[in-house]
């Protein structure tokens, strides 16, 4: 599977600049399609953008939910029994939703959370909850803060076209709960994700500057 | 009557012989501590002594050529601090499977995916038969192509970049080598595991370790997330919990 580009760069509505395509908002609520921030969290939104050497990506981490379901990478989505896994080629990132109805893991923190998933129909619902807070939605420096709670709706809307759903709540950055939709399309069949490496060699790590809240 | 009953034996067990069930699925984990050196070590401070993991040659010892003797001496020399695997790097094939932490099968029809919590490195490996990549094109983890013989699930792994070492004693292979792996349940929670390792330009001949794997059976154990954080100089460190 693959997601349209645009949501990769900017969630919401955004021109084109240097390195970055234009594209529309992927936030289909609230309407209007702008990230309920509550005051001052989009000056630091737009003081990331200014940072984007913070981006935790750049940083060989994870991408986080929902980041990582529309990364301009190839995902691979697999079933097997009481388990829903999702591969991303990017950063090699990986979730395993289990589907038995298990009880999430306590105090657990985490770049791409602990998820549960059940079926509601032809849906599948995933529940996440333990991630650290520390993850950006794009590249454009709009992020999530703690505590956040995410439920992803995963549909077949084709044979080959999946459409992907997520209402994050995050009382501590944003005033309500938003909903991006994005739509992946099913790459051909002969189609395999190749091994992505950013750590392996990195010698420049050490000339990068901190990110918020990285032991330093 | 007894006629009968012997009819059924024999058709029962044919049945059970040629239907393919081999399911590896599951989380399972190495025994033993191969991880360290797969040759084994002698008792140390805090450490019981362990035998060579390496059943061929019978010596249990890996056949290194004579020119490859000084880098092994070195690598085991500065391990400390010289192990790819302390940098964070994906560990490669077969020291992913050896690790001191769980891994998840995972099948379908046309592939086996293999989720490792460490580093949450994974190898997606296709047993419909597609060839492998040319020459040309090198992964830390290999590039794997699987086969079923019988209840057998082997894996041949080429394509390597020669930056992964063995184990953490210094054991290291060239951009030559080849891995053929062979995954085969020995009891509902337990697992054989082979590989056979060969890069002329490292070892004299083909050599084969063999670790036993054991699944976790502990209710609603998962998998939970290993990503290394930079340290206070800028460093991809490993976070504490996992160090073994």
């Amino acid at each position: 599977m693959a997601a349209t580009l645009s949501a990769a760069f900017n969630v919401e509505e955004h021109g084109a600049s240097y390195g970055t395509p234009a594209g529309p908002s992927v936030i289909i609520d609230p309407p209007g399609g702008k990230l309920p921030y509550l005051p001052g969290m989009r000056e630091r939104a737009l003081d990331n953008d200014q940072h984007r050497e913070r981006d935790p990506v750049g940083q060989c981490h994870m991408h986080g939910v929902p980041r990582v379901m529309f990364p301009p990478f190839p995902l691979e989505i697999l079933q097997d029994g009481n388990y829903v896994v999702i591969l991303a080629e990017t950063e090699h990132g990986v979730r395993i939703i289990p589907t038995d109805g298990r009880p999430f893991l306590k105090d657990y923190s985490s770049w791409n959370g602990d998820s549960r998933g059940r079926w509601e129909g032809d849906t599948l619902v995933v529940e996440v909850r333990g991630l650290n807070g520390r993850s950006w939605l794009d590249q454009a420096g709009n992020f999530v803060g703690s505590g956040a709670r995410i439920v992803e709706r995963f549909r077949l809307t084709g044979k080959d076209t999946l459409n992907y759903e997520a209402t994050l709540e995050n009382p501590s950055v944003f005033s309500r709960p938003f909903t991006v939709r994005v739509p992946l399309r099913r790459r051909p069949a002969d189609v395999e994700l190749l091994e992505y490496g950013c750590i392996e060699g990195e010698r420049d790590a050490v000339h990068l500057p901190p990110v918020d809240g990285e032991r330093r | 009557m007894t006629r009968h009953a012997l009819v059924w034996m024999l058709f029962g067990s044919l049945a059970w012989a040629q239907t393919p069930s081999p399911d590896l699925r599951g989380i399972w984990q190495a025994t033993g501590s191969a991880y360290q050196n797969l040759e084994g070590s002698p008792a140390q401070a805090g450490r019981l002594a362990a035998k060579s993991a390496v059943i061929n040659p019978a010596s249990g010892k890996i056949p290194y050529r004579a020119d490859s003797r000084k880098s092994l001496d070195r690598n085991f020399r500065e391990r400390g601090t010289a192990d790819p695997l302390l940098a964070c790097f994906q560990p490669g094939v077969p020291r992913a499977v050896l690790l001191p932490e769980p891994f998840q099968i995972f099948q379908s029809s046309d592939r086996v995916v293999i989720v490792y919590q460490h580093v949450h490195a994974y190898r997606v490996i296709f047993t419909d038969g597609r060839p492998h990549y040319d020459d040309g094109i090198e992964f830390y983890m290999g590039d794997s192509r699987g086969r079923w013989e019988g209840n057998t699930l082997v894996v041949d792994v080429t394509n390597f970049k020669p930056e992964t070492w063995l184990d953490g004693a210094g054991n290291f292979h060239g951009s030559k080598l080849h891995v053929v792996e062979r995954y085969t349940r020995t009891a509902d929670n337990t697992m054989r595991y082979e590989a056979t390792i060969e890069d002329p330009e490292v070892f004299e001949g083909p050599w084969t370790v063999r670790v036993d794997l054991a699944r976790h059976t502990e209710p609603n154990f998962q998998l939970v997330e290993h990503e290394c954080e930079r340290d206070a100089r800028g460093i991809y460190r490993h976070p504490p919990q996992f160090l073994k």
